[in-house]
């Protein structure tokens, strides 16, 4: 479960004039296994910091995130690898990797790093690859000249190849059509099925209904 | 818990009274690839230079715990040290040419590191060599030709393979991509990556490039005046800095 308990956040831009930017105080909220909830507000009001705050790529300033019994504002940086690498799979909103590397090896890398076998990883994303629909002739090229939706498919795919308690999607049914938009939404339900935490941002109704969310609204959450 | 392969407290090297770097402490788990960044005269290049035994610093403590044996790289004997930086470190340079003998074919080149640490059958010399100027996406044709006849970019694998060929536990790389044009750059970062995750090495990689350190690197360091002024995960460095000068550092960043 994620415990998310009184937390604030804000930035600092020493070179905007020192201007203080206050995204949240006291934010608290909780995920149990097999949830899904979805973050919603307006754009600016801090859904895919809440994301980044519980990945760890951005540092709160005061407050507990509590993931596996362990507190990601107190975790050194290599805690918070060990514990990425065994807990905590992430869809960035759009997809950052080395060019000239195939979009096979981008899914299989998550798995190869964990010290999975190359033919059970191989199995694995070749399966993955199937199930959202990419063609065979662009498995062995590099994602980075794929069209939106592609690289968006190869995103979550590399997010979702591990078997992992939690799942931070920053909208992963943005860019795809209705058709790929199902299928993504099923692996989601099968992950929530098999229990993993999920905290979503969804841009479109269509898929908080499907995927039978709790919403959290940042309105109300984040009124300071 | 686990012990770190490098452990580095409050080193210190100047020159003359110019400050080179001043106290810097961290450490470096096996398997971790540590980015430093910062503008030039930084001390970027004095720290690695200090840790990887190019450079005597003045003051300070680099403890290396490989496979539970503890080394206190300043405490030791000059021949003790020698041995240890031919086996235990590797060293690749920006300029290919600094860390290659020009005049010695690109097979003779890892060859000799090979007879270095040991190595004395000729047979399978060759072999390893012939395997790892493959690895590297050198055609095998090319292993009796001179490194003078060699792209830049393929020097610079060329320089790769015969730093990675002796399996050495720390690696130190200085602008590795540097000196290259981008397309080739992309094919180095390539296969630095790939050897890094297959061989799951440890590196500390210093780069102005911050892409190079986000796609790299797991944690990384920002040196400003020759000290450490921010350090932490890559991501989060780049993501939330939170110092005044790694602010500026990641907004001057042009996106194409």
């Amino acid at each position: 479960m994620i415990k998310v308990k009184k937390v604030n956040k804000s930035f600092t831009l020493f070179n905007q004039n020192n201007a203080k930017i206050t995204v949240f105080k006291n934010l608290n909220f909780e995920v149990n296994p097999g949830e899904i909830v979805a973050l919603k507000g307006p754009s600016g009001i801090g859904k895919s910091s809440i994301l980044k705050m519980i990945y760890g790529s951005y540092i709160i300033d005061k407050g507990a995130i509590i993931i596996n019994n362990k507190n990601i504002a107190t975790l050194s940086a290599q805690e918070i690898l060990k514990l990425r690498k065994t807990s905590i799979g992430y869809v960035s909103q759009f997809l950052k990797v080395i060019p000239r590397i195939s979009a096979l090896d981008v899914i299989m890398e998550p798995l190869l790093n964990s010290g999975d076998n190359k033919n059970n990883a191989y199995k694995k994303s070749i399966k993955l690859l199937k199930d959202l629909n990419i063609e065979k002739n662009l498995w062995h090229l590099s994602p980075l000249t794929f069209s939106g939706g592609e690289q968006q498919r190869i995103n979550i795919a590399r997010g979702f190849i591990k078997d992992l308690p939690y799942l931070l999607l920053d909208e992963p049914t943005a860019s795809l059509d209705s058709r790929n938009r199902d299928i993504i939404i099923n692996l989601i339900k099968a992950k929530s099925n098999r229990g993993v935490s999920i905290i979503g941002i969804f841009h479109d109704e269509y898929s908080r209904k499907k995927l039978n969310v709790r919403e959290i609204d940042l309105n109300i959450e984040t009124k300071h | 818990m686990i012990i770190p392969l490098l452990k580095v407290t409050n080193l210190s090297k100047s020159y003359d009274n110019i400050v080179g770097c001043k106290n810097i402490s961290m450490s470096l788990y096996p398997g971790e690839v540590l980015g430093i960044v910062g503008e030039s005269g930084s001390g970027k290049t004095t720290l690695i230079n200090c840790l990887s035994g190019n450079l005597e610093p003045d003051r300070g403590k680099i403890i290396f715990n490989i496979n539970n044996k503890e080394t206190d790289f300043l405490n030791i004997s000059e021949s003790e040290k020698r041995k240890f930086i031919r086996t235990d470190l590797a060293f690749v340079h920006q300029n290919p040419r600094d860390g290659l003998r020009l005049n010695v074919s690109a097979g003779g080149n890892i060859g000799e590191k090979l007879m270095s640490v040991g190595y004395r059958h000729y047979g399978n010399i060759r072999s390893l060599a012939t395997k790892w100027v493959n690895k590297v996406e050198i055609d095998k044709s090319r292993i009796d030709d001179l490194p003078i006849t060699f792209s830049g970019g393929m020097l610079q694998r060329l320089q790769i393979a015969k730093n990675l060929i002796t399996s050495p536990n720390v690696i130190f790389m200085d602008e590795p991509t540097g000196g290259l044009d981008v397309s080739v750059q992309a094919r180095v970062l390539d296969l630095i990556r790939s050897l890094v995750n297959e061989l799951n090495l440890t590196v500390i990689i210093v780069s102005h490039d911050l892409a190079v350190i986000r796609l790299l690197a797991d944690k990384m360091i920002v040196m400003k005046n020759g000290t450490v002024i921010e350090s932490g995960l890559s991501d989060q460095v780049l993501e939330d800095p939170q110092q005044e000068y790694t602010q500026l550092l990641v907004s001057s960043v042009l996106h194409v």
